[in-house]
């Protein structure tokens, strides 16, 4: 029974982690491709400070530059997002898809079936983790580019153990709640906030060892791909994933399980209160199902408000005063900054407000939260409801398919609007409550800009959403076109030869332009948008012409 | 009941890659009349409704319904349809009442009270979330979003799993009730007793062949029964094996047990006056062994 639960979760699963592993491994590649064209010797006067913020290593050559863009940061992140999307689904998510029951009508104990789970992300995990330490040996003998003194395998332990940490901290969350949901919320919360906590506080004058009661320090904290194994840290972890499978297994032992769950959210809530009922009733009630879009904007609420709460607070508001904090230690990189390191974090000059935001905010986190609500919606809308059966259902009303398509698509608008609301009135209220002084339009364009780009992606999904009717696919896909074309338009551009072929990705329209600094460019946002709508009109074309799919 | 075509399938057929799911339907499906659509799992029954209700499209062949082209006119037609899927889902975070608003928003209006009536009927409870409802309770909820537009023609696939026996006889009150107010059902089901409680006429359906349409009236005495008979005194087997329709006799002292699809008075006309019959059970046969009696030349060739 262990190994027959072990057998099926892999099987169910190491698809994801072969896709990532590999496209991390072409990312490596790539990057050290590029980096061997360009002149090293910029690197050598780069403040320390800087490039411990930045992940690049003192002595920095092709190898440790390229391991730190890709490896320290998306590696462990992509490593650790799919561990916690594991942890996430071993117990919580079969009791949300009704299976639990029926797994435990076997004859076998819970705490079984928990070990077993835990067994088969561990397992999972250090699939994705050879992948990645295969590669790191493989892409420099390809390339023949000298990599001495590098730690890879130090690195990738210590990077399997925080994948681990995050799937077991997932997992006991999942174990005692039975939220699959609220576990992958909490940890994602927890990854991220660690990750710019170990990168930011250590800059910060008598804050420097508030890093360490961040999870992610123990990851890189010690710099491995440098300085080797910190056996001290692998200690701090280890025991933390078994003091995490210790709750985990207490956790699933003490609880009922719940039965094929509906979620219960605060208009549930404020519905079933007689004070509120009548006003609440209109809005979750007879409003939530008006039209076919406003329901699809009701399913994802949680999503859209943790987002929402992120950008406006953590990227936005917060970061201002913050700014001010840290000005002086900023300030004395920028002379010594070279083009080529900006271009790997998003193009700012770090001395400004208008940097610092490039860098903290608009770089990578507002892409990724523009494509967390469109994603979410785009690649569920029509595969989502195939896979749920309700299709069927809905489409037995008088209405044509294009209707579906477009309402769904304008449901992922009106997110991406709530999400671009958000991220514009942080940033612009960070910048007044430091008294940073940043133009409101520039603030408006970027963010509108960084909108568009997430529709694009959004769209992207959507189109794999009608064309297979499976919402993994279309997931998947385009994550993997996003972190490819992200990648590509910050290191291509950084070799002189390839430049030109940066304009393929989307993500060129987004930054290049210097928004921030300069303004809407229009021709950029006119690009985007033609993409956005050429790809929402082809969804309509695929799900017209489409078998609609029969599950279950 | 008229002679008016309310369903018409033509050479209506579906291949999914090398698997042909139908096979060359012709169906011509009356107005007013409800028709028992059956065949065992897997026949190719949900098949065909999602093909001439559009969700799939034919390889050849096309369909129709009230004289509309299941695809090109395909948002007309649903207007004048009411569908219960197959293996019913809905949306678990909606309550039943806000699914039924959903739809009807979708349809542009819908008259409550008569949607009241019917909950009532099938005692159906519409402010809990579908998905904290068994799945009995749900299927209540999937037929009155069906019925609740008083749609011209009702297509249901196995529309009665889960409910209770008391539900099931409410609910074939309803469809002779639309019936007989004009409107057409069809209505997918393998159970042979409740196609026959309700249908005017029957398809039988295997591995994708239309095999057989029938009213059910004849199919009923096509029926084959398990018959016990219990008498008062010891038979001989050779009384019985010589009556029409009579298959495997067993023959145990008092009891003789006997597969029989004849008419029922030809064999106690055989045995009145030879023997004093004690107690008769008699058990219908399942659809399966309909098929394999009857259909088995027909539907297996293909």
């Amino acid at each position: 029974m262990l190994a027959t639960v072990v057998t099926k979760t892999v099987r169910d699963r190491w698809k994801g982690m072969a896709i990532a592993g590999i496209s991390l491994a072409v990312m490596l590649l790539f990057g050290m491709a590029v980096y061997r064209d360009i002149d090293l010797a910029v690197y050598s006067d780069l403040p320390e400070a800087f490039r411990s913020l930045v992940n690049i290593p003192k002595d920095a050559d092709v190898g440790s530059l390229a391991y730190g863009a890709i490896y320290s940061t998306y590696g462990a992140l992509t490593l650790a997002s799919l561990a916690l999307s594991m942890g996430s689904a071993s117990i919580a998510g079969e009791e949300r898809n009704g299976t639990l029951g029926l797994l435990l009508g076997n004859p076998k104990s819970r705490t079984h079936v928990l070990v077993s789970k835990a067994t088969s992300l561990v397992a999972l995990t250090a699939l994705g983790s050879l992948l990645l330490w295969g590669a790191g040996y493989l892409a420099p003998a390809v390339l023949n580019v000298e990599v001495g003194g590098m730690h890879i395998g130090a690195l990738i332990l210590h990077m399997f153990l925080i994948a681990v940490f995050h799937g077991f901290l997932a997992m006991a969350i999942g174990a005692w709640t039975g939220k699959a949901g609220l576990a992958s919320g909490i940890t994602a919360a927890v990854m991220i906030i660690s990750l710019f906590a170990v990168g930011l506080l250590p800059l910060v004058e008598g804050l420097e060892s508030g890093a360490k009661a961040f999870p992610w320090y123990y990851y890189e904290g010690s710099s491995p791909v440098l300085n080797g194994v910190s056996w001290g840290h692998l200690a701090v972890l280890f025991a933390a994933i078994a003091v995490l499978g210790a709750v985990a297994v207490a956790g699933v032992n003490r609880r009922d399980l719940r039965d094929r769950a509906t979620g219960v959210n605060l208009l549930d809530r404020l519905r079933s209160h007689p004070m509120t009922k009548k006003i609440v009733d209109r809005l979750a009630g007879s409003m939530r199902v008006s039209r076919i879009w406003i329901k699809t904007a009701s399913e994802h609420q949680g999503l859209l408000i943790g987002t929402a709460y992120v950008m406006f607070l953590m990227m936005g508001v917060m970061l201002g005063p913050f700014f001010n904090l840290i000005k002086d230690t900023l300030a004395t990189f920028t002379d010594a900054l070279p083009e080529a390191v900006m271009a790997l974090v998003g193009n700012g000059d770090m001395g400004t407000p208008e940097g610092w935001y490039q860098v903290e905010t608009f770089g990578m986190m507002v892409p990724i939260a523009f494509m967390l609500v469109t994603v979410a919606i785009g690649a569920r809308a029509l595969a989502g409801e195939e896979e749920r059966r309700t299709m069927g259902l809905l489409l037995a009303n008088p209405i044509t398919r294009r209707r579906v398509v477009l309402e769904k698509a304008f449901a992922m608008v009106v997110y991406a609007v709530a999400v671009a609301v958000a991220t514009f009135s942080g940033v612009a209220l960070g910048s007044v409550i430091g008294r940073l002084g940043m133009s409101m339009g520039n603030i408006a364009a970027a963010t509108l800009l960084g909108m568009l780009v997430g529709l694009v992606f959004g769209a992207l999904s959507l189109a794999l959403s009608a064309a297979t009717g499976r919402s993994r696919i279309a997931i998947y896909s385009t994550i993997g076109a996003a972190l490819t074309f992200y990648i590509l338009n910050a290191f291509l551009p950084l070799s002189d030869s390839v430049a030109g072929l940066a304009r393929w990705s989307p993500f060129y329209y987004y930054l290049t332009s210097d928004p921030l600094n300069t303004g809407m460019h229009w021709g950029h946002g006119a690009i985007l948008l033609t993409l956005a709508v050429a790809l929402v009109a082809l969804s309509v074309v695929l799900f017209q012409r489409r078998d609609l799919r029969q599950t279950g | 009941m008229t002679d008016k075509i309310t369903i018409r399938t033509d050479g209506l057929t579906k291949h999914y890659g090398d698997v042909e799911a139908l096979v060359d339907l012709d169906l011509d499906v009356l107005s007013g009349e409800i028709f028992g659509f059956l065949g065992p799992n897997g026949a190719g029954k949900t098949t065909t409704i999602r093909t001439i209700l559009d969700e799939i499209r034919p390889t050849s062949g096309s369909a129709s319904i009230l004289g509309m082209d299941s695809h090109r006119e395909a948002v007309e037609i649903r207007r004048h349809i009411g569908y219960v899927p197959g293996d019913l889902a809905m949306y678990p975070n909606l309550t039943g009442r806000d699914t039924l608003t959903y739809f009807a928003n979708l349809r542009g209006g819908v008259d409550w009270g008569h949607v009241d009536e019917l909950a009532e009927r099938l005692d159906a409870d519409l402010t809990k979330k579908v998905g904290d409802l068994s799945s009995g309770n749900r299927q209540k909820v999937g037929l009155i979003q069906a019925f609740m537009n008083r749609p011209e023609v009702l297509v249901m696939d196995e529309p009665s799993s889960g409910l209770d026996p008391l539900v099931q006889r409410e609910f074939q009150t309803m469809m002779r009730e639309v019936a007989a107010a004009g409107s057409t059902v069809f209505l997918s089901s393998h159970t042979l007793s409740e196609v026959q409680r309700v249908a005017n006429r029957v398809g039988i359906i295997r591995h994708g062949h239309l095999i057989a349409v029938e009213a059910v009236a004849s199919l009923r005495s096509k029926a084959i029964r398990k018959v016990d008979l219990y008498f008062d005194s010891p038979a001989e087997q050779a009384v019985f094996e010589s009556v029409e329709g009579v298959r495997d006799v067993a023959v145990e002292n008092h009891h003789v047990s006997m597969s029989f699809d004849g008419h029922m008075e030809t064999l106690l006309k055989a045995v009145s006056g030879r023997y004093t019959l004690v107690d008769i059970t008699t058990q219908e046969a399942d659809l399966e062994e309909i098929f394999l009696t009857y259909y088995r030349d027909e539907g297996v060739t293909a």
